[in-house]
């Protein structure tokens, strides 16, 4: 039978409150069945023995176990304060109403965990639950701050405060990809995705308790050094000038990317990950914008050639910095618009949740580079052989810009017209499944946790992907469009955790790649399957 | 008089309790966006497929969109019928649904006895007799209240024993979730044994509510509180009138907050505009978070902060 785990079992001290056994998740169709037993793998005793471990088999943060009593209960102390502080209009005039109608109003009715691939995924644990860890932080707000909370907590649900509580509450908040799947579906408007997002706040502001990737090596590097990849301007624009080099060796066209154009109508801002793990998505987007005669350029000021803001996922104020310094570089260079690369928390956090940052002349309009290319590929400046992307095809909807921006049908004309073999997956759009490496998951691998990723919050889209091709033969190369930097992480993840690859000659890529592959006036193909060029020269 | 006291009594806490709600949410800080879409108030073609006015190229230079009519079309159906429950968590639907509606007519049969004794008392007694608009008037109070009465009845033993049954649900309730539907059916009870046994063509209720404006005046002499059954009602309703805006189910009102405030909040910040005007002051706010990378002292402002760079890691 089932072990229930309740909220109030957050503070019972345990080795591992939430276990996966083998067989527990969901199974995988042929030619996967062989890992339908596999599960996370154990944690190294020895790694972990000075970090807070007791959730469950993964341990995203690792936070550190205080030495003793009095410094436990000096950071329940915090942890008290930050919570309190987010109730404030001068520490969370950000979120303060959204958090509001969502801790006041939650019916506890469940139609959220339908909607959670996690949860999905899992086998039904209840810690991955999209309301359990909101709950969790409910009980506690109104047991510890509200006036007779420890009397009127025995009726509206009660759960002690401990760092064990604590501890676990910081790991579970990295236990969703902020995907908001379950706001969508919630029958009252509750967004448990936007709880998620406040406690993590809560432990970044406040307690200084946060993922390395996402704050020292991500925005705090970022800020410093220029870029969370650790590239300072000179090594983004030597990335750069390969690429240049590059596209001309691969394609036979010969491009020039602009740098620091004042007055250029456009400020192109990619993901640098792009340069280094997928520098092809730089070029081709440089091929394109030069092709359709685009008055573009790129910045080489600190900051200004990472379009990320890994604020967006756990702390305000690391969002407000990074987001107020893309707007004025781009205020300085004096373009006309910003034009978001395939990156899609980058979409976001400039486009829609910066944009109430944003005042005076920082305030540029923002645009998506799905937009963008829309409009070149439909006007006729460029010429297509669509035969050229003939294989199947399958667009993976980002939720930061789909969900989460309503960007849905640009990049869907786009490959109508260049891409033959194109479908979808089931479902998609607005409705579409997370990744599974959202929120900063993606780029985080402490520990055990990239497995984590792999085995439970990317095995639904893992799914969603076979399922799409599934008419299509194992020995077909077929090609998972995912126009986004995080999710093409993500994505490239399960295909080498399954060897989907070799199973199932998986390949994946962004959007401008196909675009790119699909132009006349291409000598040689951009795709290659393997050490197979998608067409014949 | 004792009822007609309770009854005014718990209109004003609702009153008082909705309105510091309303206030609130009024008075809150305008916040960064967070909406999800599709957002129903975008123009036809963008909703069919859930997309924004940000799918449009340089769209900050042309003339906003968006439908009221498309909002309605959504929001009339998701009142009334809880239409994302059905499409989404269809078990729970059936006892969900029988229980609003059954709350929502009784609403309904409220505002009509309202109707009546405001009709009344504007042109006498004689008005509504044996006259058209009489017959359709009692005949609807009296089609609306049945109707009501069972749906609740329905619905709160339903969602009652879905509570109890469905170990899903039944971990992470409270007393206090079950204090709520167990006070409602309890509600909803005695009004359908009043009906029943004491006031079938609700003539009593409607004395009542026609008291309730007149500060105590009887319309006839059966009003419902002087049997058992019928005060039981009466008091259990003022109650609820007055408890449910004290808990999580004013999301019967609060909906509109997280819709138009939050998840269709999708207006743009321009130049120049009163939401610029809002995130200006917003961003002279002075927090006070302790993590040494915020480096917020008290003095410095979100304005400052944002414009800076941390000195320290953590």
């Amino acid at each position: 039978m089932k072990k229930t785990v309740k909220p109030s079992d957050m503070a019972k001290p345990s080795d591992c409150l939430c276990h996966i056994e083998p067989g527990e998740l969901s199974p995988l169709p042929a030619p996967y069945e062989d890992f339908n037993q596999t599960t996370v793998p154990s944690l190294n005793p020895e790694k972990v023995k000075n970090i807070e471990t007791s959730l469950d088999d993964t341990v995203a943060i690792g936070i550190p176990k205080p030495a003793n009593r009095e410094e436990e209960e000096a950071l329940v102390r915090r942890f008290l304060s930050g919570l309190k502080k987010l109730f404030e209009k001068e520490n969370n005039w950000t979120f303060l109403q959204p958090l509001l109608l969502s801790m006041e109003h939650c019916a506890k009715c469940q139609t959220c965990s339908n909607a959670c691939p996690v949860y999905e995924m899992s086998g039904g644990k209840d810690i991955y639950r999209p309301m359990f860890r909101a709950e969790v932080l409910r009980r506690i707000y109104n047991k510890y701050l509200k006036p007779g909370g420890k009397i009127t907590a025995k009726l509206t649900g009660d759960i002690d405060l401990n760092w064990t509580t604590i501890a676990r509450l910081a790991e579970l908040s990295y236990r969703c990809t902020l995907c908001r799947r379950c706001a969508t579906v919630c029958p009252v408007g509750v967004d448990n995705g936007l709880i998620t997002h406040e406690i993590r706040k809560l432990f970044s502001q406040e307690m200084g308790i946060s993922p390395k990737e996402l704050h020292e090596k991500g925005t705090v590097q970022h800020l410093r050094v220029g870029s969370s990849t650790g590239m300072n301007p000179l090594a983004a624009k030597d990335s750069v000038e390969f690429i240049q080099e590059e596209m001309e060796e691969i394609t036979g066209y010969k491009v020039e990317i602009p740098w620091d154009v004042e007055g250029a109508d456009i400020l192109l801002l990619h993901n640098a990950g792009e340069m280094l793990a997928w520098p092809e998505n730089v070029g081709a987007f440089a091929i394109i914008f030069q092709a359709a005669g685009l008055s573009w350029t790129l910045s080489s000021e600190t900051v200004g050639y990472d379009a990320v803001n890994y604020g967006l996922w756990y702390d305000d104020v690391q969002l407000a910095r990074v987001a107020v310094r893309h707007a004025d570089i781009a205020r300085r260079l004096k373009v006309k618009k910003i034009v978001m690369g395939e990156c899609g928390h980058a979409h976001k956090a400039l486009t829609v949740i910066a944009d109430r940052l944003l005042t005076g002349e920082i305030n540029i309009p923002r645009e998506s580079a799905m937009v963008t290319l829309e409009e070149i590929v439909m006007s006729g400046k460029l010429k297509f052989d669509p035969h050229r992307n003939n294989f199947p095809v399958t667009l993976h909807d980002p939720c930061n810009y789909v969900r989460l921006m309503g960007i849905v049908e640009p990049q869907r004309r786009i490959l109508r017209k260049i891409a033959p073999g194109f479908r979808e997956m089931t479902p998609h759009g607005v409705e579409n499944y997370c990744c599974g490496g959202g929120s900063g998951f993606a780029i985080m691998s402490p520990y055990n946790f990239e497995s984590w990723r792999n085995l439970v919050s990317s095995r639904k889209k893992f799914l969603q992907i076979l399922n799409a091709f599934k008419d299509e033969h194992l020995e077909t190369p077929k090609y998972v469009c995912a126009p986004c930097s995080n999710c093409k992480g993500a994505i490239r993840d399960i295909i080498s955790y399954y060897h989907a690859e070799e199973r199932s000659r998986l390949h994946y890529g962004g959007l401008v790649e196909l675009i790119v592959n699909a132009m006349a006036d291409m000598k040689k193909p951009i795709i290659q399957f393997g050490d197979e060029p998608s067409w014949k020269p | 008089m004792g009822f007609y006291t309770l009854s005014y009594l718990c209109i004003l806490v609702f009153i008082l309790a909705t309105g510091y709600r309303v206030y609130r949410q009024w008075t809150l800080p305008i916040h960064l966006r967070w909406e999800i879409y599709p957002v129903q108030h975008e123009t036809t073609d963008k909703l069919a497929h859930g997309g924004s006015y940000m799918e449009e190229l340089n769209w900050w230079e042309k003339k906003p969109g968006g439908s009221l009519f498309n909002e309605m079309k959504y929001m009339v159906p998701e009142i009334l019928f809880i239409r994302g429950l059905w499409k989404e968590n269809r078990g729970l639907w059936w006892v969900s649904f029988p229980f609003h509606f059954g709350l929502y007519l009784m609403i309904v049969t409220f505002s009509l006895m309202v109707l009546h004794a405001l009709v009344i008392l504007w042109g006498g007694n004689t008005v509504l007799a044996g006259g058209a608009i009489g017959t359709l008037l009692n005949g609807l109070i009296v089609f609306m209240g049945w109707t009501g009465l069972v749906l609740g009845v329905i619905g709160s033993v339903g969602t009652f024993c879905r509570r109890i049954a469905d170990p899903e649900l039944r971990e992470y309730s409270s007393f206090v979730d079950y204090f709520n539907i167990l006070f409602i059916l309890l509600f909803f009870l005695f009004a359908f044994f009043t009906c029943l046994f004491v006031d079938p063509l609700l003539e009593g209720a409607k004395g009542y509510v026609f008291g309730l404006l007149t500060g105590g005046g009887s319309l006839n002499g059966s009003v419902p509180g002087q049997s058992f059954f019928g005060g039981a009602a009466i008091v259990l309703a003022s109650l609820l009138v007055a408890y449910i805006p004290l808990t999580h189910m004013s999301h019967m009102v609060m909906k509109y907050f997280f819709y138009h405030n939050v998840k269709w909040d999708d207006a743009p910040n321009l130049r120049g505009g009163s939401i610029e005007a809002a995130v200006l002051e917003n961003l002279a706010l002075k927090p006070t978070w302790n993590a040494k990378h915020v480096e917020a002292d008290g003095r410095k402002s979100w304005l400052d902060i944002a414009s800076s760079v941390p000195k320290e890691m953590k």
